[in-house]
């Protein structure tokens, strides 16, 4: 048997999992609304009301991770935030790493590489936003002035849009794209199964498996 | 068929209110439990259940006190932000030139409450489910479009309700403006003649209509031109541009991943 690492802890899994469903369950009802004639599936308020119950889970998963798991929640927000010159070398190569599938190209990369660093931080601020304008929306319909719903609807049209492209690039690049084929290694199975191998973890994220195999502490999210 | 209009005209009006009576009636509409707040005018504000009602001021005109009475329902407007931002389309102008609405269609979703410039639709909403349905004046829809006038300007005593077509109603409307004119009302105004497009409740006013409570330039709120007109072409536009891209992504990494791993497989 191969010899695996550990990338992400059951907790992390467990969060990413309902969260996911909770954002795609709020991404098509949301979608409805784009769409005219698809109007009638929203009729009644029934699309409403399901977009409020993944709401409400969207938004409660996450308080219950905390707590719980303090410790990898800091260090995943010092991730989300810690941006330098290293990312700028990613980002050269990407092109070639993602077109051309020159695996050779692309410099060491921490636990998250530059891609999956800028998604986790896009989850962070636009969930964040999500939340604050759903909130008032939802709550304050009645209260608030109707200047500050306009924006409100505003801003939640705006990062939905962004957060959908982003979106169906995140499950492109995790298991769709040709390099991310092989199922036993990569993205898919850092959230399956918590494992991937220690190959992969050198070839693909070559600054973190340094650290973790000096044992310096920075263990899986 | 030409669009229809109602011309109310605010100098006839004797504040009856009958309209407001007979709104209820014809549409079978809920009373409402109002409390005395020391004025004629009642109930306090439009609701899902009340769908016209009229407005009393007291303006001070040199020595006069003057009472002036301003209808408040939907104004039916040509450029309705209402029907621009409803996302189900059930909110629609119907082809009479008024602005109907498929209440099975409404999601609740309440856009046309925040986006109405006279503030009309309204809803009642579970605070928790958000589970709601808009309201508002249908200009009697099912009397309109079956000949009938509609029930407010049925029962208006003075007449100062009239239901006709809509470019005969703005000449009358124009006659009466010129008549206040000339007897001295000098910011005599037809209020919905260029509004929104037009609207399909004209005011004949005997003064400017801020002093009737009435927005001067009423807009489509520029927030709902943005959004319906910039941003969700955008989102169409950056959404279909991300999965073609990956589409293309995808061909051309799978060639590029499959001539380097040939030449290794020739090898074995």
């Amino acid at each position: 048997m191969e010899r695996e690492v550990e990338r992400y802890r059951k907790p992390t899994r467990i969060l990413h999992w309902i969260h996911a469903g909770a954002f795609v369950v709020l991404f098509i009802t949301g979608l409805i609304l784009f769409i005219p004639p698809l109007g009638f599936l929203a009729q009644d308020s029934w699309t409403r009301v399901l977009h409020r119950l993944a709401a409400a889970v969207f938004i409660v998963a996450p308080l219950i991770y905390v707590p719980l798991n303090w410790k990898a929640t800091l260090r995943g927000i010092k991730d989300a935030f810690s941006w330098g010159i290293e990312d700028m070398g990613w980002a050269i190569a990407a092109p070639r790493y993602y077109f051309l599938c020159d695996e050779k190209s692309m410099p060491p990369q921490e636990h998250m590489n530059t891609g999956q660093k800028l998604w986790w931080l896009m989850v962070i601020v636009f969930g964040i936003i999500f939340v604050i304008t759903g909130l008032i929306m939802w709550f304050f319909k009645e209260i608030a002035p109707a200047a500050l719903l306009q924006w409100m609807v505003l801003i939640h049209d705006i990062a939905f849009i962004v957060t959908a492209s982003m979106f169906f690039l995140h499950i492109y690049l995790s298991v769709i794209h040709p390099l991310m084929r092989p199922l036993r290694t990569g993205a898919w199975s850092s959230m399956a199964r918590g494992k991937v191998s220690a190959e992969y973890a050198k070839s693909h994220h070559g600054k973190w498996y340094e650290k973790i195999s000096k044992g310096e502490g920075a263990k899986s999210s | 068929m030409s669009e229809k209009a109602i011309l109310f005209d605010a100098t006839k009006c004797m504040g009856c209110r009958a309209c407001q009576v007979a709104c209820k009636q014809w549409n079978e509409l809920e009373g409402e439990n109002t409390t005395n707040r020391g004025t004629y005018e009642n109930p306090p504000d439009l609701s899902s259940k009340t769908w016209v009602k009229m407005e009393f001021r007291e303006i001070q005109r040199g020595q006069q006190i003057s009472w002036l009475f301003t209808r408040r329902a939907c104004m039916h407007c040509t450029e309705a932000a209402c029907v621009k931002v409803c996302p189900t389309k059930a909110l629609y102008r119907h082809e009479l030139g008024f602005v109907a609405y498929d209440k099975d269609l409404c999601s609740g979703c309440g856009y046309c409450v925040d986006f109405c410039p006279f503030r009309v639709p309204r809803s009642k909403r579970d605070l928790v489910s958000g589970i709601a349905k808009m309201e508002k004046d249908t200009f009697c829809i099912d009397r309109v479009t079956t000949g009938y006038e509609p029930a407010c300007v049925k029962t208006c005593p003075p007449s100062a309700l009239k239901f006709g077509d809509r470019s005969q109603l703005l000449t009358e409307g124009r006659v009466r403006v010129q008549d206040l004119k000339a007897k001295g009302y000098t910011n005599a105004y037809l209020y919905g003649d260029k509004e929104l497009g037009g609207l399909h409740v004209m005011y004949v006013l005997n003064d400017s209509p801020e002093v009737y409570g009435l927005p001067v330039k009423p807009q489509v709120p520029t927030m709902a031109t943005a959004w319906q007109n910039v941003i969700q072409p955008l989102g169409w536009i950056l959404g279909s541009l991300t999965i073609l891209g990956l589409g293309l992504n995808y061909l051309i990494a799978r060639e590029a991943k499959l001539t380097r791993e040939l030449p290794g497989k020739k090898e074995k």
